[in-house]
């Protein structure tokens, strides 16, 4: 019966080729704009790290003026970094089974053999940075205690940077020279960047992961400037690096693992407890106010996906609507049109469930063939809106869950647009067409 | 003509005419507020940047030896710059504007560290600035070359500051700025020598500091990161870029040139996602509307069809051409109304749920009006071409299938 319906179907559409394509057209606009937003959208609020996202917390405590809130906008939130002496206070005493605390910077890359120095974003981190988030190595691997207190010249070298100075081979052990100093290289990352670069918000969510990373203990030895946000909020004479170290500034991030509930509770209970201590000494004035997130709540708490890609997708699945509403309007008319021989096989004696079914799939075919062409212009969509991004090209890719997603709004979108004139058709009086045959 | 029969006769065939509604209430609701959106957009991309942007090339350079002398190195390099043929001025500039980084400070008008402070971004230039950005003197005075200190022993509010003609109004309102103090959080005074003709700052999208709000200080920074801003002569600015890069390299030891480029380069980075939201939406705007015109094109042709018999028998009786193609506008016009009010409803709770979701501001009544006004145009434009086909049905029809 289904071949039966199938040609009825196809001599249906044939009949009317231009009404086809149109409802064929309306459907694939719809469910193309749907894709290409929605995509967008999917790959900003993916989760970077799904397997440690609930273990990794960022730790924030109100350091903040007594005057004024950090954010003007969110008075209630602690600044979202924390103050040098701070961080070292908290990474040292807090329970935790393991702690980092880092900042970025920019140092120059001599590659020798008469090649021009290069600029490099660097991570000044403590070792458990890559444990923590799970950072892959293609060679080697990070450093040991005893250069996270000594400040020894080590480096990790990011995939991009190993490729750029030794085209790629294991270089480990090698030697390179950073800002006029030798730095023996530990281990080589593979391809490593997440998205949204979730353990660093503070220059945007889809800022590159560095290209080079080193122990944390450097950057005060070396005196290497902060190349991250760094906020001030009290009078203080800056005259360099050392002064910022004392200072109330805050451009340290600090993040602890905390496996439980009762881990976080125990670590959230030390940190009051500290803040309790420094207001005794003088310092916190504000309100005590530490809050721990975890990858998720981090990444809604600083409003990740934009506002933008919400907007966009809430237009893109109200045109969606109208094309469906569209499409019921073009199935109707066509329907009522062909009512009479609807009407014919109905004195011969079809039910009404077999016309409801006939009409089912005649709406299933146009919904096929234009979730496929809706695939196409998603694809297209998203080739088009590439450039309209920057670097983070990782975002216009559609993935087999968009595939399927699309897949399934079409077939959501042909049921509901043909429905209701299915059920309209099959309710019709044979008699009353009949008559005027 | 007599709307009441047509109004009965959409009532009798109501569900194809209440798909149409719809369609132009949603539309209506979602262009009235993309356009609100759009030209919120268009109207940050298009800000005047009060300097001569289209000229400007910045450069940063980086010390990194310990051989590196920063303040000789920048005294050599801005000499190198200003000498080149085809660049009209350089300075020092610590930060690009319209980049979306730079530094901020509160500036205070009184000693007291509990007056109300105004935030404005720094800018740590040399006296040549005025003409590297081609900003013109408003009041006061300009940087004299001995104020300008290469090497600053602090970040300390310095004794002499020129600030931007906003940031004056900000402080003083219409009062003359020149000659009165500003302080620092500190309670550190400094006292403004000149007014200098807008331009926008480092974060042009921000309220605080106002995207025009500046304050310049004659100082050299404290790093050994820099960056110049050289004007080039008209034509000349792509020719001198790698000239730049070049020439610069050659000379001073233990540093390297991390960049040369035109301010177009954060322009665009900066204002990228704008430009995007006016892509998006104008796109959706446009495929919006076109589905809904086709929509209204379906329905009329659908009602011309069903009513072949009615309207031959309607010329019959003497109802002229233009009798029938009215009779389809207004019905299009009927229906659209309804859709407009339904959609102006619509469009209202759109923007309220915008307004909570993202603090934007309400929907002002002119573009669900414009919004309205497109939507009534275009479904009259749809229906034409249908309205004039039923217009051409012959009298004879009546006569023939009857």
């Amino acid at each position: 019966m289904l071949g039966y319906y199938l040609k009825l179907a196809w001599l249906s559409l044939a009949r009317t080729p231009a009404i086809t394509a149109l409802m064929i057209g309306a459907i694939a606009l719809g469910i193309g704009a749907t894709t290409t937003t929605l995509t967008v959208y999917h790959r900003m609020s993916a989760n970077p790290i799904p397997a440690r996202s609930s273990v990794l917390h960022a730790v924030t405590i109100d350091s903040w003026s007594p005057d004024r809130p950090a954010d003007d906008e969110n008075p209630a939130d602690p600044p979202p970094q924390l103050t040098y002496r701070d961080a070292l206070a908290v990474a040292a005493g807090a329970p935790a089974a393991r702690t980092v605390i880092m900042r970025k910077t920019a140092m120059t890359v001599d590659p020798g053999a008469g090649r021009a120095p290069f600029l490099i974003e660097a991570r000044l981190a403590t070792r458990d940075f890559f444990p923590m988030f799970a950072v892959p190595f293609a060679y080697g691997g990070g450093w040991d205690a005893a250069a996270d207190r000594g400040g020894e010249p080590v480096v990790v070298l990011s995939r991009e940077t190993n490729e750029r100075l030794f085209g790629g081979e294991n270089s480990v052990g090698r030697s390179v020279r950073i800002d006029g100093r030798e730095f023996r290289v530990s281990g080589v990352l593979a391809d490593w960047q997440p998205t949204p670069k979730f353990y660093d918000l503070n220059n945007g969510a889809y800022d590159t992961a560095e290209d080079a990373f080193l122990p944390f203990a450097l950057g005060a030895a070396l005196e290497l400037q902060p190349a991250g946000n760094v906020n001030c909020w009290k009078p203080e004479t800056l005259a360099g690096l050392r002064d910022l170290l004392g200072s109330e500034c805050v451009w340290i991030q600090l993040w602890a693992d905390l496996p439980t509930a009762a881990d976080v509770e125990r670590y959230q209970a030390w940190l009051d407890g500290y803040v309790a201590e420094q207001k005794r000494l003088g310092r916190f004035a504000r309100p005590s106010n530490n809050r721990l997130y975890d990858v998720e709540a981090w990444l809604r708490h600083n409003e990740v996906v934009g506002q933008d890609s919400r907007m966009l997708l809430a237009v893109a699945f109200a045109f969606l609507a109208v094309c469906i509403l569209n499409v019921v309007g073009l199935l109707l008319s066509r329907f009522l049109g062909s009512a009479g021989a609807s009407a014919v096989r109905r004195a011969l004696g079809a039910s009404r469930g077999e016309l409801f079914r006939q009409h089912l799939v005649e709406v299933g075919l146009v919904g096929a063939i234009a979730g496929l062409g809706g695939l196409v212009l998603g694809w297209a969509g998203l080739k088009a809106v590439e450039q309209l991004y920057s670097s983070y090209d990782r975002l216009t890719q559609l993935d087999l869950t968009m595939v399927l997603a699309a897949i399934g709004l079409a077939v959501l979108a042909g049921v509901l647009a043909g429905l209701y004139p299915a059920w309209r058709i099959c309710r019709v009086q044979p008699a009353a067409y009949l008559k005027t045959q | 003509m007599d709307i009441r029969p047509i109004l009965s006769a959409l009532l009798r065939n109501r569900t194809g005419a209440v798909l149409v509604g719809v369609q132009v209430a949603i539309t209506l609701a979602v262009i009235a507020n993309a356009f609100f959106v759009i030209a919120k957009r268009l109207e940050l991309v298009h800000r005047p940047s009060g300097n001569d942007s289209a000229n400007l090339i910045f450069v940063q350079s980086e010390g990194y030896g310990p051989e590196y002398q920063h303040v000789a190195t920048m005294r050599a390099d801005l000499a190198l710059l200003r000498a080149l043929p085809g660049v009209v001025a350089a300075a020092p500039s610590s930060s690009v504007p319209e980049s979306d980084g730079g530094s901020s400070s509160g500036y205070l008008t009184s000693p007291d560290p509990k007056a109300p402070v105004t935030n404005a971004n720094v800018m740590e230039v040399d006296p040549a600035f005025l003409d590297a950005y081609g900003l013109k003197l408003v009041a006061g005075r300009k940087f004299r070359p001995e104020e300008y200190v290469a090497e600053p022993a602090n970040n300390d509010l310095p004794p002499l500051v020129m600030i931007s003609e906003s940031m004056a109004k900000r402080l003083y309102g219409d009062a003359p700025a020149v000659g009165r103090p500003v302080y620092d959080n500190g309670g550190k005074q400094g006292t403004i020598i000149g007014v200098v003709s807008d331009m926008l700052g480092s974060w042009p999208r921000n309220v605080r500091p106002g995207p025009y709000d500046i304050v310049y200080h004659a100082t050299g920074g404290l790093g050994r990161s820099w960056r110049y801003v050289v004007r080039a002569r008209l034509g000349e600015r792509d020719r001198l870029i790698p000239e730049i890069e070049k020439r610069l390299n050659e000379i001073g030891n233990g540093r390297a040139v991390t960049w040369v480029r035109p301010h177009d380069f954060w322009l665009l980075r900066t204002f990228r996602p704008d430009r995007r939201m006016i892509v998006f939406l104008t796109t959706l705007v446009v495929m919006m509307t076109s589905v809904t015109a086709l929509g209204i094109v379906g329905l009329a042709t659908f009602h011309v069809n069903a009513r072949r018999k009615q309207i031959g028998t309607r010329r019959a009786l003497g109802a002229r051409r233009a009798d029938i193609v009215h009779y389809f506008l207004i019905e299009n016009g009927l229906l659209s109304l309804a859709g407009i009010v339904t959609g102006a409803l619509l469009a209202w709770a759109a923007s309220g749920w915008l307004a909570s979701a993202f603090q934007t501001p309400p929907l002002p009544a002119g573009y669900v009006g414009l919004a309205a006004l497109a939507l009534l145009v275009l479904g009259q434009l749809a229906v034409l071409w249908p309205a004039r086909r039923a217009g051409a049905i012959e009298p004879a029809v009546a006569t023939r299938t009857l």
